[in-house]
This record gives structure tokens, sequence and C-alpha cells, in this order.
């Protein structure tokens, strides 16, 4: 066995990465990689769910399709309609990655057909979050019925100074990102808070950004951003990133848009905050987050209503009764009430 | 089937359709917007890269908006345009245009400072928000402004026929919506027809999915008179690989906040095409670019089909990525940008010509009926022009919505078209699927009626196009003749438009007998300003058609020439 030492050992260089690419980038499955998986001819497996499923069939058909030069997902779904499953439905219009109604689950994960490179393996799924009309195409009404409801559009603080009106990409900076948005459902499909369905009021990242697009725009009055953030159900995100990771604008969905909202809300509905404030006020002052004081803060004595529920968090020792009321402070305190100190008081 | 009455249907969901519906519904018109797509979403507006600056506006100095005028009506049209509509046109753009859609709360790209950013040159332009995705913040706030005013929009819906009152009038739609297979009779004073420039006649083309030539071949079976129908623009750089990116485009428009713009190479790795070194009077400089590919072909160098490149390898990064998306078509294949080049090919593009209108109102030849934006055949594309035309048509129709009509669209003209759907939704031969018959059509246009052109490869693709209505029509095959989301179903209706759109491209190539800009004629090869400064009108004549030659009036400016060698005129 031949060894090599420490010092001859090529160093593997990777390409400079984002953050959210880190992974990826690790294991070298980097864009280039996944674009040069296959070659010209080689048979890719698709497995694609379909509606009507065949008597004694499996909801998932497959085909053999022969790769393509850069081939995309949208290409292999447009090569089985030419030559297998004339049938097989599937929603797409510009195939740039402009119009954004394409967009499929492949191998699980949310992409943009007409955007990503095709994988030896693939399985083809609609949308979650969306009923599925047919085959791969889903109804986006709901989605629509939630932008619409949340009126994402100007009414002025101030009347329009005429072409062009005094503005800078500094302020624009948010937006600009939101301005991006493709409306794919991307996000829409990834986010575990939609997939918790009525139990949450939480509009979605698709439709925060929509919002964003015109919330976080200068020229926009505050008034207006308040009655729309207040249909939001914002603080119901859990910044999990799951729409940052599938989107194929590269929109930071979370960072630049979800957060500058939830900021803009605190200061214009803090009502929709109480939760967030409360918690800061218990770190800050405890130094340390005291479950049973938040859920008393946050829900008052409707917390009392619910005894099983209490049962349970107390056998699970998800809260402490005595450490709520006799173990005020920890020795983090000091340092949290400094860091979080000047900020605590809002309601 | 369900019966909609309205005062105005749109067919089309861009630019035209889309302000159209906003201007009728502020004059207190009802409106109702029928898309095949969805509005805002489909179709070449979402596609504009950015917007030309027009007349004085932003700083331009006089010569600048002489410029753009003179781009407009040489490099964009080759003088197949009413100069004065031009006119009127520029200067709406300058006074309505920019100051409506910013207060409407577009964002047009500002510095750090808040500098309206522009690209630089003779002619400049500005973006929504980013250079190359102009048309999505630009479409997504007309969709939000329709969806704000109320106004009605039937979606993923297709207009399979006009109807008509018991005068010839136009007196509604024929409409299917493919997602529930429901039949809608839209019953309407005013009939505007928004279905955009470009068409997915040929294998590769810069239409969406959607199209299929519908608005020609609804106004066309009408009685509509058509013009310059052959003059059919090309993208010369559009992504070789992979086929669904035939429409992503390596713009060749100069860049903003930049000096420099992209550059072409030859299989040779020779550079035959540099928009500002070649041409900077070509703001979309596709025509200028297509004449070199030309040679570039005939040299040997490279072909239609790719085996030649495009990119920015020329330009400071920096500047490529601070105000455009350029990048992410080779980011995604993994190319360091923008060192690398991309294969690219040519694309049909926007068809020039179109139905004929009164440019003063927008009406066609049949009362009633109207066109607005690329669909008509009086100007080329630019998402301003389309614009204008929106403003125009809601002008026109309002003036002849003054004067009541009672509607008489007689119910066996609906019964007849409801018949016709139902049995291509049954459609059982042994024949080919439809969406197999559309690829075969575009598959005979792009060999026989693709950049260059010919009388015998011409003729040859009329029989082909012929061969394929007699022959495999007939025996097309419906796999799933089930009513919802039925894609299939929506092919055989696109089938029979696009055969009807072709032979009308057909003929009108083999009538001009010349060579002109984009349209080149191997066996004509001048363009021919004595004979040809024209009009080539298309009209309607029993169960045929014939033509008629209409000059052009030049009151602003002239070609300079009589005759010359079409590789040779600049534009």
């Amino acid at each position: 066995m031949t060894s090599v030492s420490p010092v001859d050992a090529p160093v593997p260089t990777l390409p400079p990465v984002d953050g959210r690419r880190i992974g990826q980038a690790e294991q070298h499955d980097t864009l280039a990689a996944r674009n040069s998986l296959l070659a010209p001819g080689e048979l890719m497996t698709v497995r694609v769910r379909r509606s009507e499923v065949p008597a004694g069939g499996d909801v998932y058909q497959a085909f053999q399709v022969p790769y393509q030069q850069s081939m995309r997902v949208l290409d292999a779904l447009n090569w089985i309609a030419e030559n297998a499953a004339a049938d097989l439905a599937f929603r797409w219009f510009c195939g740039s990655k402009m119009c954004g109604t394409c967009a499929v689950r492949m191998n699980g994960r949310e992409v943009l057909a007409c955007w990503e490179a095709v994988e030896p393996n693939m399985v083809i799924e609609p949308l979650r979050n969306l009923p599925v009309v047919r085959d791969l195409v889903v109804d986006r009404t709901r989605y629509e019925d939630k932008v619409a409801s949340l009126q994402p559009w100007l009414e002025r603080r101030e009347p329009y100074a005429g072409f062009p009106e005094p503005l800078t990409h500094k302020e624009m900076k948010d937006a600009s990102k939101a301005l991006d948005c493709i409306s794919c459902m991307c996000c829409y499909s990834a986010c575990p808070v939609i997939g918790l369905g009525n139990l949450t009021d939480f509009a979605g990242p698709a439709p925060l950004v929509q919002l964003g697009q015109t919330a976080l725009d200068p020229r926009n009055s505050p008034e207006k951003v308040r009655r729309s953030l207040e249909l939001t159900g914002i603080f119901n995100c859990v910044s999990c990133y799951k729409c940052e990771e599938v989107c194929p604008a590269s929109i930071p969905i979370v960072s630049r848009i979800i957060e500058p909202l939830k900021a803009k809300a605190a200061q214009l509905a803090p009502e929709m905050a109480r939760h967030s404030f409360a918690l800061r006020d218990i770190v800050a002052s405890r130094g340390r987050v005291d479950p049973g004081e938040l859920v008393l803060r946050v829900q008052g004595l409707r917390a009392l209503g619910n005894l099983r529920r209490i049962w349970r968090l107390l056998v699970r020792g998800k809260i402490n009764p005595i450490r709520t009321i006799f173990g005020r402070k920890t020795g983090a305190a000091a340092a949290a009430g400094r860091l979080l100190g000047n900020r605590v008081g809002k309601p | 089937m369900q019966v909609v009455t309205t005062d105005v249907a749109v067919i089309g969901g861009g630019a035209a359709g889309c302000y159209a519906a906003l201007n009728l519904h502020k004059r207190g018109i009802k409106p109702l917007i029928i898309c095949k797509g969805l509005v805002g979403k489909s179709g070449a507006s979402l596609f504009a890269g950015n917007l030309v600056i027009s007349g004085r506006a932003l700083g331009n100095s006089e010569e600048n908006a002489r410029n753009t005028a003179e781009f407009l009506i040489k490099y964009h049209n080759q003088f197949l345009i009413d100069q004065k509509w031009a006119q009127r046109c520029g200067q709406w753009v300058e006074q309505v245009f920019y100051p409506e859609l910013e207060e409407a709360g577009l964002y047009f790209r500002r510095d750090d400072a808040g500098e309206v950013v522009t690209s630089p040159g003779k002619i400049r332009s500005i973006a929504a928000n980013v250079q190359g995705n102009s048309g999505v913040p630009f479409m997504d706030l007309r969709r939000k402004q329709v969806i704000r005013a109320g106004i009605a929009r039937m979606e993923e819906t297709v207009a399979t026929s006009l109807l008509h009152n018991a005068d010839g009038s136009a007196g509604g739609v024929f409409c299917l919506n493919y997602i529930t297979g429901e039949y809608t009779v839209v019953i309407a004073r005013a009939v505007i027809l928004a279905t955009g420039y470009s068409d997915r006649l040929h294998t590769r083309s810069t239409g969406t999915r959607e199209m299929s030539g519908d608005g020609v071949a609804l106004a066309w079976r009408a009685g509509a008179t058509l013009l310059n129908m052959e003059m059919q623009w090309w993208h010369t750089n559009d992504m070789a690989h992979p086929p669904s990116w035939q429409r992503m485009q390596i713009y060749p428009n100069p860049m903003l906040g930049s000096e420099k713009s992209a550059r072409m190479l030859n299989s040779a790795g020779e550079e035959f095409f540099n928009q500002q070194q070649d041409d900077p009077l070509a703001f979309g400089p596709y025509t200028v670019q297509l004449k070199a590919l030309v040679k570039q072909v005939r040299a040997g160098k490279a072909r239609y089909e790719g085996g030649y490149y495009a990119g920015f390898d020329n330009c400071d990064p920096a500047e490529v990525e601070t105000y455009t998306t350029y990048g992410k078509t080779f980011r995604q294949l993994g190319q360091p940008f923008p060192a690398t080049m991309a294969e690219t090919a040519v694309s049909s593009h926007y068809r020039q010509g179109g139905i004929d209108v009164d440019t003063t109102t927008m009406r066609s030849s049949i009362p009633g009926l109207y066109a607005a934006g690329g669909v008509g055949g009086h100007s080329n594309g630019l998402i301003g022009l389309a614009t204008y035309d929106g403003h125009v048509v809601a002008e026109g129709v309002a003036r002849e919505l003054a004067t009541p009509k009672a509607a008489s669209v007689s119910q066996p003209q609906i019964e007849a078209e409801s018949r016709r759907l139902d049995r291509l939704r049954t459609s059982s031969g042994d024949g080919p699927a439809p969406g197999r018959l559309k690829e075969d059509i575009r598959a005979v246009m792009w060999k026989k009626v693709g950049v260059e052109k010919n009388a015998s490869d011409l003729r040859s693709a009329l029989d082909d196009i012929e061969r394929i209505r007699l022959e495999l029509l007939p025996g097309m095959k419906i796999h799933n003749s089930g009513k919802s989301v039925n894609y299939e179903w929506l092919d055989a209706i696109d089938v029979i438009n696009m055969i009807d759109v072709c032979e009308l491209v057909i003929h009108s190539s083999l009538e001009r007998k010349e060579s002109r800009g984009p349209f080149i004629r191997e066996d004509f090869p001048l363009t021919d300003n004595d004979d040809w400064l024209a009009a080539n009108v298309l009209k309607k004549s029993g169960n045929g058609l014939r033509f008629e030659r209409r000059p052009y009036d030049l009151p602003l400016f002239l070609p300079g020439f009589a005759r010359k060698d079409n590789l040779e005129v600049a534009w």
C-alpha cells in the first residue's frame, strides 16, 4: 500500500460557495458536476406520478428517456409527452425561468423543471400544499387568492412626484430581491408550516415575497403595510430556511424578505409579535428561556383552559412551575440583559 | 356551456391586452380578459429585457431621441411601419408610459445615490429592477393592477373562434377552459385580439408553449385583412442546448452601467459580432446579427442550428453582474462566467406583420374586431409600443361603443363550434398525436421556411403543409379523451391554427420578391425600395386569397437608396 504524506496529498479546491451551497460543495455536487452526470444518448429512468392509475398499475409510471446535451427536467417531460405518453399533463409556458409555472418535485426536492438539470434516476411529482388537478398540474388558486387578499400594491404615502421620482437602490435593496420572484410556488410547496394546513394562519413564503415587493418599498404607506401584514400570520414562520434552499430565483427569502417583514410587523402591529417580544423579555431578564412563563405571557389565563396539554408539558419536563416561580435568574442574566436589555419593554 | 356577457372581450394577457383592459375599465367599460396562459405570466411581454428611452426623457439629448426613432423605423421595422404612428407612439411613451408605470410602483433601477441607471451610447435604455428580467416585475405589476381593478379574467382558456353578429361584425368569442374542459360563450360588443408577436411555428421559436398563431388564424377566418406575414424576425443568439432554452437569449443589447456588451464568435473562434463596435445605432441588433451570421453560415463557419458562440468574455464581470441577470444561464450550466461562451443557435422570433389595423383606432377590416400589440401588422415589437396600442385601442373601442348596438350572435354558429371541439377531443384515428403533428409542422417551417428562403423550398413547404392538412390531420389520434387538463385536446385545436397561419406565411413569403432586413430570399437578394417599400397586404377572396401592395408614406426617414444587396444594408 502506498501512503501519501499529507504534504503531497492533493488538496481539493472547492469553488467559492455561498451559505446555501455548502453541503453541495463538500460532496462535489456542484452545478458543473450535476450537468455532466450523463453523456448524450444514455438512458435515464424517469418515474412520473400520474393521476389516472391503470388497473393493477402503479401511480408512478416509469419511462426510459435518452439524455440530450444540457437536458433539463422539462426536456425530459417534453420527450415523454412526444414519444411515450402524449396525455401526460404538466404546465409550462416560457422554458426560461420567467413564468414560474413549471415547478415540480424531483427526487423529493422542489425544482423549476425548465431550470434544473436532469439526474440519472428521477422521481417527478407535483408540488405539495396545492391541490393536484391532473398528473403534475396543481391548482394555484389558493396561492393566488392569498396574494390578492394581501393587496400587494402601493398606496403612496406622498403624492407621486413625477418621473423619475426620488428613490435610491439602498432604500429598495430588500424589495428589489423580492422583485426577482416568479411565483413558481417551490417555496410554498417546501414550507413545513404551510404543510400544517389550517393549524396556522400563515400566508406562506411565496405570498410574503409577493407582499415584500411593495411592503418593503419605502414609497408605500405604513398604514397600508400594517393592514396587509396583519393578514399574514407571519410570526408562524419558524425560519427553517427550506424556502430559501429551493428558491430557483435565489431570493434570500428568510433573511431579506421575511425577517425584514417581521421587523416591520413588530413596529407597525406590535400585537402580532407578542410571542417574540415575550421571549426576548424573558431571556433578557432570566438569561434563559422559560417555557412556562412564555406560555403564560403569550396565552394568558387561556393557557390554563387545556389541562391535558398542561399535564403533558409537565410530565415531559417542558414546563417547570417551581423553576418559573423561584428560579428567576441564571448566571447568564446579566449578559443577556446587557445584550437585549435596551430593547426590552416594548409590549 | 356557460354564456358570459361583457362590453369588450380582450384576448391576450400581455402588455397590450392588460393595458387595454385597464384603460377600458377606467372609462367605465367592462372588459373580460381571455388568456391562453396566465395573465402576465405567458407570452412575449415577460421577456422584455429592458426599456428603450424615448424622446428627451431621462436626459436624452436631441440626438439620442432622433436615434431612437431612427432605430425603430430602420432597424426594427425596415421602413415597413407607419412613421406617423411611430412618432405618436414615441411621444406617448415619453410622456405617459414611464410615469404611469412608476406611479403604479414599477421600480426603475437606481444606483445607491438615486440616479436611474441607463445604458450608455447612442440609444439609451433603462431596466425594471434588473436588466434581462424587466418583463417579470413589469408584467407582475400589470397582473396586480388587473386584479386590483377587479377586471374579470378567464385564464388557461383558449379562444377557439370569433363569433359574429347577423351584420358580420364581431359579436363574441367561443372559449375553452382547458383546465376544467368547460366551454364558455363570451358575448361582447367589441373584441380585441392581443395575442402577441411570437408564435411557435418553427422547430426553434421564442414563442412560449401556448403560442400557435391563434390571433392571426381567428382574424383570418373572420375575414380580416392581414399584411407582411412574411416579415419574420429571428434571434441569432439563443441557447443551442437544451431544447427548452431555445428562447433564452444571450442579450446583445447595450448593457446598463457598462460600455461593453455581448459578442459572438464563429466555429473558428473569430469574432463576427460586437454590437458596440459593429453598429451602435442597432439597439436591438437582431437583423445586424442575423446578416452577420448568414455570412458565417455561407462561409461554413456556423450553422443555424449551432456551432457558434455568444457571451460576455470581453466584459468586466463586476459590471455585468451589477445590473443584469446575464450570468444566470452560464452559472446554471456550471460554466465559469463571464470567462466562457455558450453555444447558440437561431430561433424564429417576432413576426413584424399581422392583422391590418387603422393605427388611430386599432380597428381591423372587420367591424367590432380590433388588434393591439404584436398581432397587429403595423409595427414590430417593443413592450412600450405594445402598451401604446393598449391605450389607442381603448380609445378606439370607447368611441365605437358610444353607438349602441344589439348583439345578434346566432345559436347555430355556437353549436357548430361546440361540435367541432367535441369531435377534436375524441379524435380516434390511427395517425399521429396532435403534439407530434405540431412538431412535424415546425420541422417543415424550419427546413423550408427558415432564415434563407427561395421559391422552390417555399413551394415544397406548401405541399408539405397541404399533405399534413389533408392526409395526417383526419387520422389524428388523442389518447385520452378526458376533459380536464387535456393538453392533447389543446394541441389538436392548435394544429389547425398552425396549418392555416403557416400557409399564409408561406404564400406571403412567395409574394415578396425582394430581401429586406431579416426576410432573406436567396432568389431575390436585393432590398428593393422601388417596388417593395410597401405593405404586402393579404385579403381573403372566396375560398382563396389575393395580394395587394400598399406603399408606405415616408414623412420622417428615407432609406436613401433604390436597390441594394440586403446583406450590405446596415439594417
